[in-house]
């Protein structure tokens, strides 16, 4: 009694902040106790409850003893105790042991009669500790459950299901049509969890779930919330498919409609987001949203301004007519919703009221956190970019916003943004560099400092008045500290190198530096006043234009580094790839790009992540840059036959090449090495009652031409494929030198059986018997050896190589009906990267340009741009590649037919 | 000092309200726990249970003794877990199937296994002989003996045979553990 006094005392003044779990432990031996003290048992409880949401680690065993003495708990009668008790065992199912014991209780609580009001409580906690050897027992009553009077059951039981749902697939389809009648529910929340998961059940079945969607937007559904879900599995079923078609369109054309904010806002936000949508297709949505702009609610602003914020990036000109009212929202109390208008606004906006608008944005800067600023100051970015007459204005906006006050993020996001516009807006560099010299001046960040004295150093002598700059520069030996000394001693060489006539003097600066009392500023020091004066040095160590591709060269030294025999001699630089500081350059920009197309996560993801089929996670993962190469990499560096292939060029997609319901699901991926191709097959076995043996992949060369230039080298099989867990062959072929043929290969597993017990996973005695399961063909084709590369100015590029290095054919596409597709079409078979956006075909187009660039193995860049027109049977289609080397550029061309 | 005055209100309320105790009902699956603890509580016999998974707790009132009864699941996977439940209780009681011979020797082992553990020292333990109303059940002294109660030293050991289906000697079975409300070793 007084315990408990004491305890609750201590929960009103701190409410659980000084607990500590062994304590916690200690007291909840008053569950034992008799007779038992609810109120002090429920503080306990939450105390526990606490813990587990502070992310408290809890041992096997002190959660099955913790699990135990709360079962003692059953004896009371107190309900708010109960439902205590459920969450606890909620909590614990996943980490104590033996949790099956409550299920005789909680059985009895949920049938127990109707007026308790925990049944519902009892039913989730009861699904959180079943396994499917249970399930049998529980699947009479959660039946019935489902389609309780009582729409919180009914819920439970639904959710429950669908929690079930995960592991027994099978089990939980036999109750759909008590799924479908609690669809009817009188309960609005009844009807949202029944809909989801009957569209669980049925989602492999596009016949079925297109049934779904339209069976219920007649109106039959009273939730809201169940609305949402139909929107969504309508786009689902547009997003499969053919591009062009829009069977469902006009169903969430009417759910504009509808009396629910929530219901309205969800299919117009689907609308923007269908695929390659037209302007007519937008309207109405985009009408929609309008009207939330001036909806007195802050979140419906925000979730219309921020759905057309990321609309404009795509579709500038539909967002147009929402301009004025945009303009009402840079006012906004709420500065989310502000700065969203603003950033839009910026996207929609023409060169004219660019003035405006940054004027605007200038007295609104200071009202808004750091984030928000960042968010801004991306969209001045690209604003500038794409105006380029405007920027002055924007350098001196940004050039204002870099002396306010800031943290690290915001100041790099400025300077980043300046770096941009340098970069590309060539008349913009003098200005710039003078802001940015005026900058550093004053500036608390290091990191942003050595950047841009970095700049400066490249930058600065290519300028006509080189030598104002030096001041800037030396006063930073001056006043700084070491790091950004030894940055400013390195930006004063490359004046010195770079531009003769101020040799002398920048040599005199240099010397003084000799006297500098940190090592590194005066190695620098001594190292270019040793080398200025040689055009030989010189050109070796600052005018070298070129740097190691960084992600091989990590691989590489870890790979030196594994490898105990390689220490006895020096790391061998040689072999990683050089890449010109462009090529980074465009690399990490396109990486930034990348990280921001990232969208929110939608339901395509996450019905990915429920199939069953590992291949298609694969598959969905697979587009993510090059991660999935590393991590392919990262896999064949353990096996020996393979860890001496070199460095790996390029791999392919996942390719299926099974069913994904068959037997044996295979998919497989094409490596190219240097001289090398590897053929990786991942396999998996979808029978539980066979395990397969010393399973080899039999690859046969259909055509011949090509493939005499391939010689089968090794081939790895697997030693043992058991049910769902997957497993991985090898074949390795050698290229003959220099050569990249293409050829087909018909393929397929040999392979011992032997039967197991499904249940207990034993394989049978004996020998097994062998046999051989034919999948589909393997092809190896010329996009296998092109890597994607970006080039940032691809008419220089283009100009560069010269006409010399061209090569150029006519082509008539039948099989493609428009330039889009011909533009995929040809994506996909080169495998190289579209350039300035041109794989973007507008709606209708009768003629386009595609420019692309990639990296031929063996390190050779090519370049090429098709004309393309429509006319006649299909698209006609004028392909020009430039490359160095002629047969790379004829292979490409070749390609195409 | 608090504990003092604790005492002191339990021993009051004994004298004023309902005494409590806590009662374990083990045994091999299919004995009849759950069947008993039916017609202790409604006095009436229900046939064709579905087997307890884990276990089940009812409150039965007996005259001015109010009984907890645990009645855990007989099932192998479950035995591990009688002892938690055993401990501190006033009676363990043992079901037994007294027609079924084959399963005598496991209810023998466990049993024993069980009034091995150290925590439940002195805890009485009435086995009770069920289903004495099938042919070829066995009696008391034929279950003393399979059973090797005899053995058992320092704690009390009664032994009764019993019909749930019946009401055969459930009022005896009562009465024994209506006596052993204080006992034990709480």
């Amino acid at each position: 009694m007084n315990m408990g006094k004491k305890d609750e005392d201590s929960g009103d003044s701190g409410l659980f902040y000084h607990i500590d779990k062994s304590t916690v432990l200690q007291e909840a031996r008053a569950f034992n106790e008799t007779p038992i003290n609810p109120r002090k048992c429920r503080l306990i409880l939450t105390k526990i409850v606490f813990l587990l949401y502070q992310s408290e680690v809890f041992q096997t065993k002190e959660a099955t003893e913790t699990f135990f003495s709360i079962t003692k708990l059953f004896q009371a009668q107190d309900i708010p105790l109960r439902q205590m008790v459920y969450l606890l065992i909620k909590e614990l199912s996943t980490i104590a042991e033996d949790v099956i014991m409550v299920t005789s209780s909680l059985m009895r609580d949920m049938t127990g009669k109707s007026d308790v009001i925990y049944r519902a409580n009892a039913i989730r906690a009861l699904a959180r500790i079943t396994d499917s050897s249970m399930l049998a027992t529980i699947e009479r009553p959660l039946k019935q459950f489902i389609v309780d009077k009582q729409p919180n059951v009914s819920s439970g039981a639904l959710v429950s299901s669908l929690h079930l749902f995960n592991a027994n697939k099978e089990a939980v389809r036999r109750w759909a049509n008590e799924v479908q009648e609690a669809c009817n529910s009188k309960g609005a929340i009844t009807q949202y969890h029944a809909l989801g998961l009957l569209y669980q059940i049925r989602q492999h079945d596009r016949m079925a779930v297109i049934k779904l969607v339209q069976n219920y937007s007649k109106g039959s559904l009273r939730s809201p919330l169940a609305y949402c879900m139909l929107i969504r599995y309508a786009c689902k079923i547009m997003e499969d498919e053919e591009p062009g078609s829009r069977s469902l369109y006009d169903l969430l054309e009417g759910w504009l409609r509808h009396k629910h904010d929530m219901v309205v806002y969800e299919a117009a936000r689907a609308i923007c987001n269908l695929r390659d949508v037209s302007s007519t297709e937008l309207f109405p949505a985009v009408s929609a949203l309008q009207l939330m702009l001036v909806n007195h609610k802050p979140t419906l602003r925000f979730a219309a301004i921020r759905t057309l914020n990321k609309l404009a990036l795509t579709h500038p000109a539909a967002v147009f007519p929402c301009n004025l009212d945009m303009e009402n929202l840079i006012t906004d109390p709420n500065r989310s919703v502000a700065t969203f208008a603003i950033t839009t606004l910026l996207k929609t906006g023409n060169e004219a009221s660019v003035d405006r608008l940054m004027k605007q944005i200038t007295g609104f800067m200071n009202e808004i956190s750091d984030e928000f600023k960042i968010i801004v100051i991306e969209a001045i970015r690209s604003l500038c970019l794409k105006f380029p007459a405007k920027q002055s204005l924007m350098l001196n906006f940004l050039s204002n916003v870099l002396r306010d006050e800031g943290g690290y993020e915001y100041k790099r996001a400025i300077v980043e943004a300046i770096f941009d516009i340098v970069h590309h807006i060539p008349e913009s560099k003098e200005f710039a560099l003078s802001h940015l010299c005026e900058f550093i001046e004053d500036c608390e960040f290091n990191k942003l400092a050595v950047r841009i004295l970095h700049l400066l150093g490249t930058e600065g002598p290519k300028t006509p008045k080189a030598s104002k700059y030096i001041r800037y520069i030396y006063n930073r030996v001056i006043l700084e500290n070491a790091t950004v000394r030894a940055a400013a001693v390195t930006a004063l060489a490359r004046f010195a190198v770079n531009i003769p006539e101020l040799r002398d003097r920048v040599k005199i600066l240099l010397t003084r530096c000799l006297d500098d009392n940190e090592d590194e500023v005066r190695d620098r020091a001594i190292m270019y006043l040793r080398i200025i004066d040689s055009d030989d040095l010189c050109k070796r160590y600052v005018a070298n234009e070129s740097t190691f591709s960084w992600a091989s060269l990590e691989r590489n030294l870890v790979h030196y580094l594994n490898d105990q025999g390689a220490h006895s001699q020096a790391f061998d630089i040689s072999s990683t790839p050089l890449v010109t500081k462009e090529q980074e350059y465009a690399e990490t920009s396109r990486a930034i790009t990348a990280a921001a197309e990232l969208t929110s996560p939608t339901l395509r993801s996450a019905a990915a992540a429920l199939g069953t089929s590992s291949a298609a996670v694969g598959q969905r993962a697979a587009p993510s840059s090059g991660d999935a190469q590393a991590g392919y990499a990262a896999a064949m560096e353990k096996i020996p036959q393979l860890s001496q292939l070199g460095p790996l060029f390029k791999s392919s997609s996942p390719v299926a090449l099974t069913e994904s319901e068959t037997e044996y699901v295979v998919t497989a991926v094409k490596h190219i090495f240097t001289s090398h191709v590897v053929f990786q097959f991942d396999c998996r076995n979808t029978l539980n009652d066979s395990v397969l043996e010393k399973l080899n992949i039999v690859l046969k060369p259909i055509e011949d031409e090509g493939a005499d230039e391939l010689a089968l080298e090794t081939s790895i099989p697997i030693a043992q494929l058991v049910y769902d867990i997957p497993g991985t062959a090898y074949v390795v072929f050698r290229r003959a030198d220099g050569t990249s043929p293409s050829a087909v290969f018909s393929s397929s597993l040999q392979y011992f059986v032997k039967d197991c017990d499904p249940n207990t996973g034993e394989v049978d005695e004996g020998e097994g018997y062998e046999d051989e399961y034919q999948i589909e063909d393997v092809e190896l084709v010329v996009a296998d050896y092109v890597l994607p590369s970006y080039v940032v100015d691809f008419r220089r590029n283009w100009e560069e190589l010269g006409e010399s290095a061209e090569v150029l054919e006519t082509y008539q596409l039948t099989n493609v009906a428009n330039i889009k597709a011909a533009v995929q079409n040809l994506l996909q078979i080169l495998g190289m990267l579209a350039i300035d956006g041109t794989d973007n075909v507008p709606d209708k187009a009768t003629t386009h340009t595609l420019l692309m660039s990639g990296v031929y193995v063996g390190g050779a860049k090519v370049l090429a741009r098709c004309r393309m027109v429509i006319g006649g049977e299909g698209v006609t289609v004028e392909v020009a590649a430039r490359c160095k080397d002629e047969n790379v550029a004829r292979t490409i061309v070749d390609a195409v037919c | 000092m608090a504990s003092l005055i604790t005492g002191f209100l339990n021993w009051l309320r004994s004298l004023f309200w309902k005494q409590e105790m806590e009662l374990t009902l083990v045994g091999l699956q299919n004995s009849g726990k759950t069947t008993l603890v039916n017609v202790v509580a409604n006095g009436q016999f229900t046939e064709d249970m579905i087997p307890t998974v884990g276990f089940n707790m009812r409150k039965v009132t007996k005259g001015a003794v109010v009984m907890k009864l645990w009645d855990l699941g007989g099932q192998a996977r479950f035995r591990s877990m009688w002892e938690r439940y055993c401990r501190g209780v006033n009676a363990i009681v043992f079901v037994l199937d007294a027609a079924d011979h084959e399963k005598l020797p496991a209810a023998k082992a466990e049993l024993h296994q069980l009034l091995e553990k150290p925590q439940l020292a002195n805890i009485p333990v009435l086995v009770l002989g069920n289903k004495n109303d099938l042919p070829g059940a066995l009696t008391v002294d034929q279950i003393i003996e399979k059973l090797d109660l005899r053995t058992i030293g320092s704690r009390e050991v009664a032994c009764y045979s019993i019909s749930a289906k019946n009401s055969t000697n459930i009022d005896m079975t009562l009465n024994w553990l209506i006596k052993h409300a204080t006992s034990g070793s709480r």
